[in-house]
């Protein structure tokens, strides 16, 4: 790991925005059921959108971006939790009270000051996630803040928000959206970019994750918490990653992207040392109207072309492994709809340019040593013509040093990639079909007595389980509310529950064993089984190995697996078959043969009575 | 609106709505534009448009000092777009009337502003650029509500005029909610048409970019372009998706849902036409077709009786009603009976009966018009016994006419007609109010 002394000569500046659903029974601005599961209606709806002017007239860069792509979007219904209102056919109802409160509690939590009046807006969104195409987001919260040891960091904004739609499909002209998830609560909290290094940045966002889990109102399970994260270093510019779903990777895909910034701010030093242009696109469909190039050949459409002078080497320069600025202006080409563009900075062979081929390209572009070039092709001429634009518009990009861009994190591959640029300030308008919320003094007062203390919490729970390793791994697992519910509802040492749920069930889930989709309910009865002595704790591993579906098949499972646990009787006549042999060896031979159906410290009583 | 006191503040410190702002408050100190107070809540909160574009609200007790930074700039200009029409296309005329479609609101002054310029349509619809030249119009401002056959006759004028310059075909934009209201008043008024009136209007605003109203433009100024249908008609979304509009006959269409893209629906009848966003248009039904050598000029019979009225028959009903519309020198009176044309003519109490109101009425006068509030299939005089009798005290029963339509028939008729040919147009089809048989429509 790099010493703190690296962050702060490159300038690393760091902020987090964390979107956690909240755990409520129906959804922000209508009475659809905010549950996990739901029943396709079959229902698709189809539907175009377009970038409208905001409130001071400009189009928002982002957005006229994404309508760039012409796209249509289809939506499909769910039976009770899609209405009117998600597919934009019905104006929003109030707003949901029990949403509010715990945003208030969140923000209260986290020291910050709330509004007198909540003004719902409407932030545009034009990539079809929402049917709307905008989300109705508010602040809620103000000015609040987070200790991390002796670190303070400003929180300085809380939102409550609707949730967009869940992807199901995209190509080039159409995506097909989930509308179930739409409008379901989330809360955003977002830090000021004073994080002063990557492993203070996954330090922020796991506390805030645990705080965010001790309200037991927030959702759990994979996507339920995202964490996007800010970052910039000196001479750059701010980019937004999108996608953090892995905590335990975060360091690394931030030290990955500085490593790609840096490398950026590098070739622009490069670039312009070589008095680097880049021209404007030329059309050079004539000259491969015979071509054997496949990528040209298959698009049988038009083709253009861009001098880059004195570029040559630049375009194939390495930002993270195995990707280049080429691939990074193939990233905008490709927003047009096209497959990728073609560089001189690669082996052109592999492409089977011929030589009259490259030498038409070089007097119709006017290349010079020392230039490069960008190829794109496409059957539409639009489409084309788009590409190369925006190609154009990242090569030139090059000379400025970082785009501003909203990026994905690719945990596989642990880099970052484009999925566009990063939206301008102004798509917010007012939401004037919702109301403006009063927040009383009676509101806060009871949001107050919520608040979360982690601190006196995580003491809690390491009396309460009694481990204090396990404890602590509780608190940051999103096990956590399963653990809170089986402890309230079965009799049992808090210790063992924690213990399966952190130790036996992630061990469990590396073989592969879907352990994750065993409801609390499930675990529940499981443990309760275990409780009322029908099961043996290793009993309930078994039966968690097999991932059971409902208590049904719990006990469908102990039936079939043979794990019901020997009652005293049966016990002491096992004992008694083994007369005369010592101990150890009785020991030895039950548990050998009935490993799942007795207790071991019932043996040992067994025994030591006899 | 800000209350009394918070103008005051803003007279004291020199701001106002638009300006933008610094302000100590006992909970922070914050930077922003001050933003219209919608009309709702608690008229001392100020509502603060942050850099982030987000809006917060901060009560006026809570506010220390404010002071201004800049003063806003209050002129409000739409962007528009670089396309020029192209005037070898043919030429439509588009009437504005008010409505959600073609306005758009100011969120810095609250001002609701029109799209007058095809520039400034262009820039909201740029596919209009490659259907027609367009003409545009605005004779009025108004939302549908608050529409009356005042400006049913101007819009009646304004369409006669526009084509008979020669205008392939013009399109209104008006308000949803009595748009069917005016497609039956246009279709009554207007003679010797020969060229599709399209009605079209936005059920979502289009300052969102899920709007209706751009494909709703878009289908209807294509209709208004090829199609070869020389009636009036509403053209808006078939259904709930961007894909296809349905141009339904002006005296056969009704708003059948608040909120939905796909409100207006064909009742008792088949629409004229779909019309897919990419410009195929498919005839559904027969209709009104425009005659290549006709030489009339249209006419706009725009006169209308006032006094003519809509009352809904129901359990409980007081039948008084009729005489006071009688007493009040009403000419003309819509019953929306139940079912094949029922009101009550026998209840336990006698003071529930319509049928003397009914006689009283007609004897002074009165044209009294049976239609039905199922709106779908027919009235009919002779299946029981009561509606015979409510037949004979000289009700006219409407066929399969929708009461809305029967209504405007009726105003219309009154206003140009003798009482005595409007009693015999009534129930009689002039412009597909009236479809002669019940087709099997699923």
């Amino acid at each position: 790991m790099k010493d703190q002394a690296y962050y702060d000569s490159i300038g690393f500046r760091c902020g987090l925005e964390i979107h956690q659903r909240l755990k409520t029974e129906r959804k922000l601005f209508c009475q659809c059921l905010n549950s996990e599961s739901s029943k396709p209606l079959g229902i698709k709806i189809q539907r175009v959108q377009r970038a409208v002017a905001g409130e001071t007239g400009k189009l928002d860069r982002s957005t006229s971006f994404e309508s760039n792509k012409n796209r249509t979007f289809i939506y499909n219904t769910f039976q009770d939790n899609v209405c009117l209102v998600d597919i934009d056919e019905e104006p929003p109802h109030e707003l949901n009270r029990e949403a509010l409160m715990i945003s208030l509690v969140i923000s209260a939590s986290l020291n910050a000051i709330a509004p007198s009046e909540i003004e719902p807006m409407r932030k545009e969104v034009v990539d079809g996630s929402d049917p709307s195409a905008f989300q109705r987001t508010m602040l809620v919260g103000y000015n609040g803040n987070l200790q991390i040891g002796e670190r303070t960091i400003s929180i300085p904004t809380i939102f409550l928000e609707e949730e967009s739609c869940g992807i199901e499909s995209s190509d080039n002209s159409t995506a097909v959206y989930d509308v179930d998830r739409l409008g379901v609560p989330l809360v955003e909290i977002d830090t000021d970019p004073e994080i002063k290094n990557p492993i203070e940045a996954k330090e922020v966002a796991s506390k805030i994750g645990m705080m965010l889990r001790l309200t037991h109102k927030v959702q759990r399970g994979i996507g339920s918490i995202r964490q996007d994260v800010n970052i910039s270093i000196r001479g750059g510019e701010r980019v937004e990653i999108k996608g953090m779903q892995d905590l335990d990777a975060m360091d690394t895909i931030i030290d990955r992207e500085i490593e790609r910034q840096l490398a950026l701010i590098e070739i622009k030093k490069v670039i312009l040392e070589k008095r680097g242009k880049v021209h404007a696109p030329q059309e050079l469909t004539d000259i491969f109207a015979k071509t054997q190039i496949g990528v040209i050949k298959s698009s049988a459409g038009k083709v253009y072309g861009i001098r880059l002078e004195n570029f040559a080497g630049v375009i194939g320069m390495e930002l993270n492994p195995d990707r280049r600025l080429g691939s990074e202006i193939s990233d905008y080409a490709k927003m047009a709809g096209v497959r990728g563009i073609i560089h001189s900075d690669e082996d052109l062979s592999k492409y089977g340019f011929s030589e009259s081929e490259l030498a038409e390209v070089r007097q119709k572009l006017s290349l010079a040593d020392g230039d490069a070039f960008i190829i794109v092709s496409a059957k539409d001429d639009d489409i084309a013509r788009k590409a190369i634009n925006l190609a154009k518009y990242r090569a030139e990009h090059a000379l400025v040093g970082i785009p501003p861009e909203t990026r994905a994190a690719d945990s596989k591959n642990m880099i970052t990639r484009f999925m566009r640029p990063l939206p301008g300030g102004s798509r917010m308008y007012p939401e004037t079909d919702a109301k403006p919320v009063a927040i009383e003094e009676k509101l806060l007062k009871s949001a107050k007595k919520d608040i979360v203390d982690i601190d006196k919490s995580s003491k809690q729970l390491e009396e309460l389980i009694g481990n204090k390793q396990l404890a602590s791994q509780m608190l940051k697992s999103y096990k956590f509310q399963t653990f809170n519910s089986i402890i309230s509802n079965v009799k049992i040492e808090p210790l063992t529950v924690a213990a399966i749920l952190l130790e036996k069930m992630k061990e469990l889930k590396r073989q592969g064993i879907l352990v994750d989709e065993i409801s609390d309910s499930t675990l529940i009865y499981i443990f309760g089984k275990y409780a009322k002595k029908e099961i043996t704790k290793a009993g309930i591993e078994e039966i968690i190995k097999n991932a059971p579906l409902d208590s049904k098949d719990v006990d469908r499972i102990i039936v079939e697996k043979e794990i019901g646990r020997l009652g005293a009787y049966e016990l002491k006549k096992l004992v008694a078959q083994y007369n005369g042999l010592g101990k150890k060896e009785i020991i030895g031979k039950v548990m050998s043969e009935h490993r799942l159906n007795v207790d071991a410290e019932e043996l040992m009583e067994v025994i030591a009575k006899m | 609106m800000y209350s009394k006191e918070m103008e005051s503040l803003f007279g004291k410190t020199g701001v106002g709505v638009g300006d933008t702002v610094e302000i100590s408050s006992e909970n922070g100190n914050f930077e922003g534009v001050i933003m219209p107070r919608p009309e709702i809540g608690d008229l001392s909160i100020l509502v603060l448009k942050l850099k982030s574009g987000y809006n917060i609200g901060i009560r006026l007790d809570l506010i220390k000092e404010i002071s201004l930074v800049n003063k806003g700039k209050r002129e409000f200009a739409f962007p528009q777009s670089d396309a020029k029409l192209k005037k070898d296309l043919a030429t439509i005329g588009m009437i504005y009337t008010g409505g959600t479609i073609g306005s758009k609101v100011d969120y810095v002054t609250g001002g609701v502003h029109m799209l007058i310029k095809p520039g400034e349509l262009l820039h909201e619809v740029p596919e209009l650029s490659d259907i027609a030249n367009i003409e545009i119009n605005q004779p009025m401002a108004i939302a549908s509500e608050d529409m009356t056959h005042v400006e049913w006759g101007k819009i009646a004028h304004e369409t006669a005029k526009m084509l008979n310059k020669g205008m392939r075909g013009v399109v209104i934009t008006h308000g949803t909610d009595t748009m069917h209201y005016s497609s039956a008043a246009l279709s009554f008024m207007l003679d010797n048409l020969n060229a599709p009136v399209v009605f079209t209007g936005a059920q979502r605003s289009s300052d969102r970019g899920s709007s209706d109203a751009f494909m709703n433009l878009i289908c209807a100024a294509r209709v208004a372009t090829s199609s070869d249908v020389a009636e009036v008609g509403i053209c808006m979304h078939e259904t709930s998706s961007d894909d296809s509009c349905s141009f339904i006959r002006g005296t056969k269409v009704r708003k059948m849902h608040t909120s939905k893209r796909d409100a207006f629906k064909a009742i008792n009848n088949v629409p004229i036409c779909k019309v897919s966003r990419d410009g195929k248009i498919e005839y559904l039904s027969k209709h009104r077709e425009i005659v290549e050598e006709e030489t009339k000029k249209v006419i706009a019979n725009t006169k209308f009786e006032e006094k003519v009225a809509i009352v809904k028959a129901y359990p409980n009903s007081d039948p008084d009603i009729v005489d006071y519309y009688a007493t009040k020198g009403y000419k003309g009176l819509i019953i929306e009976g139940t079912g094949l044309g029922h009101a009550p003519v026998s209840p336990s109490s006698s003071k529930g009966s319509w049928i003397g109101p009914i006689k009283r009425a007609v004897d002074m006068g009165m044209v009294v018009g049976m239609t039905s509030q199922c709106l779908y299939g027919r009235v009919n005089e002779n299946v029981y016994r009561n509606l015979r009798l409510l037949h004979d005290a000289g009700v006219i029963y409407c066929e399969d006419m929708l009461p809305e339509v029967a209504y405007v028939k009726l105003g219309f008729l009154l206003g140009n007609h003798s009482v005595h040919a409007a009693k015999e147009l009534l129930g009689v089809n002039i412009k597909g109010e009236i479809t002669e048989r019940s087709e099997v429509l699923f």
